[in-house]
This record gives structure tokens, sequence and C-alpha cells, in this order.
């Protein structure tokens, strides 16, 4: 398969990935801060195809999970009642890209709480809060790669385009950012900056952050690739046809810094959107009741969560598949650059 | 030789300076400060609050606070915490001692393992054996350092076979030395694994890569024809060719010896310095903070400067061209 | 007659500045004055490092000179502002030795020769594009290579490419920067052909830059042998014409300049 096939299909993985995500709406049975005191961490329920009396149905189907009597977490199934699992229900409202309401649902389970990963400690559903979680998390890491690559992109074109002092100086500061640990400074400004903040701005903030701590090492390999076409042979014949600087940035120098750009993308979504779960993880990002792969993975900090409630550290199995996309996105580029020069 | 190491020492001392001036910036522009808790207390009078606060000088402008730190640092004091009420110092040092005890080991492992597995790999490039490294190292990369910690715990405590956090177990006083060893050491085990293997997948694509572009040399090729045992080869051509990129990481892995196992080290309830740090950041504890960073920094500057170095022993063009300056 | 361009003492200093480090000098020009009379060429010949290529950069008006004047259309290009010279650089195109960095290798052959009209704010999208046809339709090469992309063509190609644009504009002055060293010796022969073609078309004056005696003595009415920043002889070329390769050996022998410099041609 030709690289540019592979680079096709590993874009349309990761773009279902997202899309998945993007539409947690649909795909989530519930309302993801939708509490249920009766069920709290109530474990996976098992999905059947054979019932009790040996039956086999084509569609799965649950039974209802109830507490035992005198125990707080203890549950067993009530095998007295098959429930199937009913497809295109209409369920909790929800909206898509935040303005159309629907109210369909993929998969839902009637009257009856369907936990197909399980509850957390509210007896909110694990899956619709996972999804609904990674459009937070995600969200967090596209944005703020966005931000801190536009950021890089100015800053190395100014300082390898004009040169001089403003070169010295942005390069000199670049340095400093790039000597601090970033796992600290990432830490360190977010704590200085107000620490109860409604969810909406924790995020800004959050995603803020992020993309300051970050800007540094592509502005400078943003700034060597300018300073290498700012001296190429057809950018002095563009200035020779009397091009202004604007043109020459706009047409020539820009594009060459696209393949950069893109493989930086490709490195930085992913980190920054584990540096979101590491900041809500540890209480410094996206606070309750919002989800976040990173604040449902607090409460394993708890030694009775950990040794009893499994099925909470799924949120950190759901980052995998799309790590490896970015990963596999990023090599792939790589290589179809690696290729192009070579003609 | 000497003007190159003056100019590398300049440079770091620029660096450890702007790193001060900065984190002082952002802490002193924080909304909030040690004291905002006390307020909440009607014990304490307001009158109180601002004699304590005349008292720790966080009443006078930024720059003449930095500037008395910055001369009690150069005298190696690096001023007292708010929390604690003791010098910064000693208390960094404790918690510095027990995370270079976690990422010491952890890089050690890391590069023992790295170096022979990623010549090897090289060796048989493309073979089924280097296929199969790869693909293991490629599963490694992709879980992320938080979900391995977190994996690797709820294993730990479901199995019953591990400690599942903290350096050392109840009763530690009371072990006889060997005991006391043994303690810790299997209370490593756990956080020494996260480490190694987040930063064991990254280090063995690196070695693989440099090595296998050496043993592309020319001069190589040469070198067999001559007759020379495949092992003198390796060490005593391929390895030194290879050296440049490798140095580099390795200045890396000197560097972040104190801040890359601050996750680990929270989630493992190892008492190094990141939980200590980060306690201290949530409660504002102004000197702790800027020592913490700086220490990290310290750390990250060295190891650059130590690869610097060491490129300029391995490199004889470095050594040229900086003898030409 | 008039000559299209004069230059007088021309000087070209190149600084090494760093922050902390002293500051380099380096003349790379050294006081050269020549003019070049219209349809005609002259051909500057100098090996690598003479300041040949520094000269044509400054007569280009792509980098400043340190002092002296370059007349040209009655103006001393040297003291003109940026705004003022970009009137006037239609007139005057440069050449550049390598087309493969001399040619955007992402853009088409269609958008690198409308470049120019473009950029100049000439004409429209539409007729930009057809000028180029034509232009591409001068220097021999049809029009279905007005979708190539420029990596994708030949060095021949290429350099027929970069001529068709630096023609767009119709200058009255080709600054011809070793524009035959990159390609290959029968390709060499096409090309320069073709620009005598278009001088001839075209009344074009060339400042022809080379390292290749024969070939200039092949192509120019006059010859300056540069070295070291300064121009060492000046002569018609007819002078050099009927020699046999044993005569024009001796005469470098004479001159400054290296053995190689008689030409690649002369080695087959």
């Amino acid at each position: 398969m030709s690289t540019r096939s592979r680079l096709l299909l590993c874009v349309a993985g990761l773009g279902a990935l997202h899309l998945g995500v993007a539409c947690a709406g649909f795909f989530a049975p519930y309302d993801p801060t939708a509490q249920d005191r009766e069920h709290p961490y109530a474990p996976p329920m098992p999905l059947h195809f054979v019932d009790a009396r040996g039956g086999f149905h084509l569609l799965p189907f649950f039974y209802a999970q109830e507490l035992q009597a005198g125990t707080f977490d203890q549950y067993e199934e009530n095998r007295s009642r098959a429930i199937p699992v009913e497809f295109f229900v209409s369920g909790a409202p929800y909206h898509v890209l935040g303005v159309f309401p629907l109210r369909i649902h993929l998969l839902g389970g009637g009257d009856v709480q369907m936990y197909l990963l399980g509850s957390d400690g509210y007896g909110r559903d694990l899956l619709s809060r996972i999804l609904f979680g990674g459009q937070v998390s995600l969200l967090a890491g596209l944005i703020g790669a966005g931000l801190t690559l536009s950021i890089g992109l100015c800053i190395g074109t100014v300082a390898g385009f004009w040169g001089g002092w403003k070169d010295e100086v942005l390069m000199r500061v670049a340095e400093l950012f790039l000597a601090l640990p970033w796992i600290y400074l990432l830490f360190a400004m977010r704590a200085f900056l107000p620490l109860t903040v409604p969810p909406l701005k924790a995020f800004l903030l959050v995603v803020i952050v992020i993309a300051a701590v970050g800007w540094a090492r592509p502005a400078r390999m943003v700034r060597g690739i300018v300073l290498s076409a700012k001296e190429r042979d057809f950018v002095r014949s563009a200035r020779g046809f009397g091009a202004s600087d604007a043109y020459l940035l706009r047409r020539h120098i820009v594009p060459e810094t696209a393949s950069v750009v893109l493989t930086q993308a490709a490195i930085l979504v992913p980190q920054f959107v584990l540096a979101e779960m590491t900041l809500s993880f540890l209480g410094l990002g996206v606070p309750e009741p919002v989800a976040s792969w990173g604040n449902m993975l607090s409460s394993l900090q708890h030694y009775n969560v950990l040794v009893s409630y499994w099925w909470m550290y799924l949120p950190a199995l759901a980052m995998v598949p799309f790590f490896l996309g970015y990963l596999l996105l990023e090599s792939l580029l790589q290589g179809s650059y690696a290729t192009s020069k070579i003609e | 030789m000497t003007r190159f190491l003056l100019r590398r020492i300049a440079h770091a001392v620029f660096l450890l300076f702007g790193v001060s001036v900065l984190a002082f910036f952002f802490t002193t522009f924080a909304p909030g400060n040690y004291f905002d808790d006390m307020r909440l207390n009607p014990q304490i009078s307001a009158e109180r609050l601002t004699a304590l606060r005349a008292d720790y000088q966080l009443d006078r402008p930024m720059v003449v606070r930095y500037l008395r730190w910055a001369r009690s640092v150069l005298h190696g004091d690096l001023g007292l915490s708010f929390a604690y009420n003791t010098a910064v110092g000693p208390l960094l040092w404790t918690r510095a001692r027990n995370t270079l005890l976690l990422t010491g080991t952890a890089t050690v492992l890391t590069w023992m393992l790295a170096l022979p597995l990623g010549v090897w790999s090289a060796e048989k490039l493309g073979r089924p054996a280097d296929v199969a490294l790869s693909w293991a190292t490629a599963v490694l990369l992709i879980i992320p350092d938080l979900t391995l910690a977190l994996g690797l715990l709820v294993l730990a405590v479901r199995s019953g076979w591990l400690p599942t956090g903290g350096l050392v177990s109840v009763g530690f006083g009371g072990f006889s030395a060997a005991h006391r060893v043994r303690d810790v050491a299997w209370h490593m085990v756990l956080p020494v694994t996260v480490l190694v293997a987040s930063a064991l997948p990254v280090l063995l694509r690196h070695v693989r890569a440099a090595v296998a572009e050496a043993l592309e040399a020319p001069f190589l090729r040469a070198a067999e024809g001559h007759g020379i045992s495949r092992g003198r080869l390796l060490y005593r051509y391929v390895l030194p060719a290879a050296a440049h990129p490798l140095i580099a990481l390795f200045g890396f892995s000197l560097g972040t010896l104190l801040s890359a196992s601050l996750l680990v080290e929270v989630v493992m309830s190892w008492p190094g310095l990141g939980p200590f740090l980060l306690e201290a950041i949530l409660a504002r504890d102004l000197y702790v903070v800027i020592g913490g960073v700086l220490l990290s920094t310290l750390f990250l500057v060295a190891g650059n400067f130590v690869a610097d170095l060491l490129l300029f022993w391995v490199d004889p063009r470095i050594r040229a061209e900086a003898s030409r300056r | 007659m008039e000559p299209i361009i004069r230059v007088e003492d021309l000087v070209k200093r190149h600084t090494r500045r760093g922050l902390w480090s002293r500051v380099a000098d380096f003349t790379a020009v050294n006081s050269i004055s020549f003019s070049i009379l219209p349809g005609t060429t002259l051909a500057l010949v100098g090996e690598s490092g003479s300041g040949k290529s520094s000269l044509a950069l400054c007569l280009a008006g792509l980098e400043r000179v340190a002092s002296g004047r370059i007349w040209f259309e009655g103006r001393d290009l040297a003291a003109l502002g940026e705004k003022e010279l970009r009137e006037v650089r239609p007139r005057i195109q440069l050449v550049f030795q390598d087309p493969a960095n001399s040619l955007n290798p992402r853009w088409t052959v269609e958008e690198i020769v409308a470049e120019p009209l473009l950029v100049q704010n000439r004409v429209s999208r539409r007729e930009g594009d057809a000028r180029a046809a034509q232009a591409l339709e001068r220097v021999g090469l049809a029009a279905e290579y007005l979708d190539r992309r420029a990596r994708d063509l030949s060095g021949g190609q290429r350099q027929r490419v970069a001529i068709a644009r630096a023609l767009i504009l119709e200058p009255k002055l080709l600054i011809l920067d070793e524009v035959l060293s990159a390609l290959d010796c029968s390709i060499q022969a096409q090309i320069a052909n073709l620009l005598v073609e278009m001088q001839r078309a075209y009344g074009l004056a060339y400042l022809f830059i080379t390292h290749d005696l024969r070939m200039a003595a092949h192509l120019a009415d006059e010859i300056a042998v540069m070295s070291e920043g300064k121009i060492v002889e000046q002569g018609a070329a007819k002078i050099l014409q009927g020699l046999r390769r044993s005569e024009m050996r001796s005469l470098v022998g004479a001159s400054p300049l290296k053995p190689e410099t008689l030409g690649e041609v002369s080695q087959r």
C-alpha cells in the first residue's frame, strides 16, 4: 500500500474515532450528569445472548442489577426479567454542536438503567461519561495544539524572516521556556491562576495554560524553515520582480512550513490531551460535574476505589486508540515528507 | 577549550537567572497567597495577618523581594517555607533524594536495556526479531504513562503481590538494615517499572536509528574488510559514530531526573519532590515553589551542559569549531 | 550609442555580524566599472569566489552596494529607494544558476511564469495565464507543460521555464548568472542557442556570467575577466574566436584564470 493511501486510511480512522466522540450524545445511552443514588459503583453489566432457560436470542439482553440487602456495593443480577437492549431509543436530550436538540440514542435499556461499563459513586453511567468526557479532553488537546502552533508559527516566522534583535530576543525567551521542566511549568501556571472557577472558565484556563507552555519548540522549528526558505533563489527571484515581504511570506515562505506544522500537530495533540488529563486528575483541570477523562480517574486515588471498583480505571484506556492513531499519523507524515524531499 | 566552557557556563547561569525571574513573576501576580486560608479563621485577627505578612516581607515590591532572595540564594539560603516553618533547602533536598533514588534507578535500567537491545535490533534490521521488538516498543509507546501507572496500581492492589504505594512499610523503623533495603526496593518496583516502560520505547528507537545509520557508513565496510572482529567493530567504531544523538539524549535523561517522575510519584504516593511541590503550589508556599522549580531547572541545565561537554570530548568536529572561534 | 547600463566604481562588502563577536569585512566587489551596449552581450568570466554573483545580485537590486553608481535609464539604481526600484525592476531581470532552486518546486509552470505579472499587478489571473502560455512557446516548450509541477521537469526544461519567466516582463537587460553550469553538456548548447535567438528577436542586452571561457567566447561581444573582486582584463571577444585550443590554453595560462576555466567542453 502506498504511503498516500496509508495516510488517508489513518486519517479516516482517526476521523471516525473523533466523530464517535463528537456524537457522544447519540452513542451514549444516558446523560453524563444524571445520577442514580440507588446504584452507586455498579459493576459493568454483561450482555447475554442465552437466557436462563437456555433459549437463544438474536439481540443481546441484560438483567437489572440490584443491591444485595444489607450491602452498599454488592450487586446481583435479577434473573427474573430479561431486558432486551433497545436500539435507536428516545432518551435524555442532548445538543449536537451545542445547537440542535436531539433525543435519539443508539442504545437504551428501557426503564431500567443499563450500565454497560458500570457506574461511579453517584450512579452515573460510565460509558456515557467516557464518551462525553472524551469531548472535553480531546477538545482541550485539539484547541491547545491549534493555539500553540499558531503562536509558534507567528513567532518563528517573525524571528526567522526579520532576524536581528527580534530574533535574538524571541529565541532567548523560547530557550527559557524550553529550559523549564514543562510539567512543573504547567502546574505552576495553572495553580497560580484562580483555583475554583466554573467549568467553562476552567476549561479555557487549562487550554490557554497548555498552549502557553508548548509554543517554544514549534517556534524554533518554524524559524529554521523560514531561515532556509528565505535564502532560496525562488524567493530572491520573486523579490526581483518587486514582490513585497507580505507576498513572499504568504505565497512562498509560510507554505514551506506546512510539513513541520502538520507533523508537530500530530505529536502535540495527544501530548496536550494527556496534559489535560493530568491536570484534571490532580484537581487542577476541569471540575465536577463536567466529565473529563482526567477527573474521572481522580477517584482512583482513593484506596477503596482502587481495590473494589476496577471499572473506574476504564477512562484511562479510552485514550489509547487515539494515541495509536496520532502516533501512526505522525510516522506516516514523516515518511511521506522524507520521500518527497528526495524528489 | 576554556572559552567554550565559559560560554556554556555563562549561558547556563543566564538561563537560571531568567527562570528565577519568571518564577518570581508568576508567583507574584498570582491571585491569592499563603495567608488567604488563614483569613478564614476567625481566631486570627486582620492585624495579626498583616503582621505575619510583613514578617515574611510579602508586602514589599517584587523587585526588592527578588533581590533579597537572589542575594540569600547566592549565600546558599533558599528562604523559608510558610507551611513547614523551616528552611526550604533541607526540605527540598530530603524529597529530592527520594526522587533521585527512583529516577536514577530507572534511568540506569533504561539505558542498560536500551543500548544492547538497540544495537542488536539495528544489526538484525528488518528481520523478524527486529520487527517483533518494534511492535512491542510501539505498544508501549501508545500507552500513556498515566494509564500505565494507574493500570499497574490496579493490578497490584487486586493481586496483592506488590505494595501499593509509599516508600516504606509500616514498622520500617524496627527493620534490620537488610530488611530495610529489601523493603524500599520492593516499594520501588512499581514506580520504576512505569518510568522505564515510558522511557524505554523512545530511547530504544533512537538507539536503533542511530546505530542503524552508523552501520551504513562506508568506513565500516572498510574496517570489516580489514578483518576486525564483530565485537571490536561495534564498540570501537559503530558506537562512537552513533554517539552524537545518543549523547544529546543522555543529557536529556540527566536533565529530567527531577521532573520526569512527578505523575508517577503522585499516583504511587512516593514521597518525592513532585508531590511535595504540587502541595506547595496549591498552598502558595512561595519560596518552596521557586526553590523547587529552580532546582529542577538546575538539573535540566546541568544535563544539557554535561551533554555538551561529552559531545565536545567525543566529537572532534565540535572541538575544531570551538577552537576556531 | 548609449550603453543600456553603466557601472561606475561599484563596491560591495559582506559583513558578518554577531551579537558578541567582531564584525568581519570581506570586499566581494572592489571598485568595478563597465558598460553594456543595447542588444549586445558582455561576458563576465572568473572562477568561483571572484565576486561575479555578488555583482549580479547588486545589479538586480537584490543587495545593497557599499558605494558606486549603476546608471540605468538615466537613473542611479544604487541610490533608489525600494518604491522607485520596484518600478525599474521589470526591465532588469536575473536568471539564476540552479533552476531546482530558483523555481518553487511545488508550483506549476503556469504559476511560475505568470508570477512576475501578478506581482507587478499588471494583469488579471486569466490574462496572466495566457501570457504565460505565449512565453512558454517562445522558449520552445509546448503548452502541455503549463500544468506540470516544476519538480517534475528536467534541468533543461526548468531553465527554459526560468528564462520564460524572466522574459515575461519584457526586460531590456538580462543578467544570466552561470545559467548553463548546472546543465548537461548537450543541453548547454540548446539553451545557449535559445539565448542567442531571444537576443536577436527582442534586442536584449545580456550580462553573461560564467567560468567557461570558451562559452563566453562563443556567445559574447565583449569579455571582461574578473578576479578577486576586480576586472583584470577586458576586450572584444573577436580576439578569442579565431584561436585554436592550444592558443587559448596559453592565453588562459597567462591570465589569473585557472586552466579549468577553459571549459568542460574542451575535456571531451
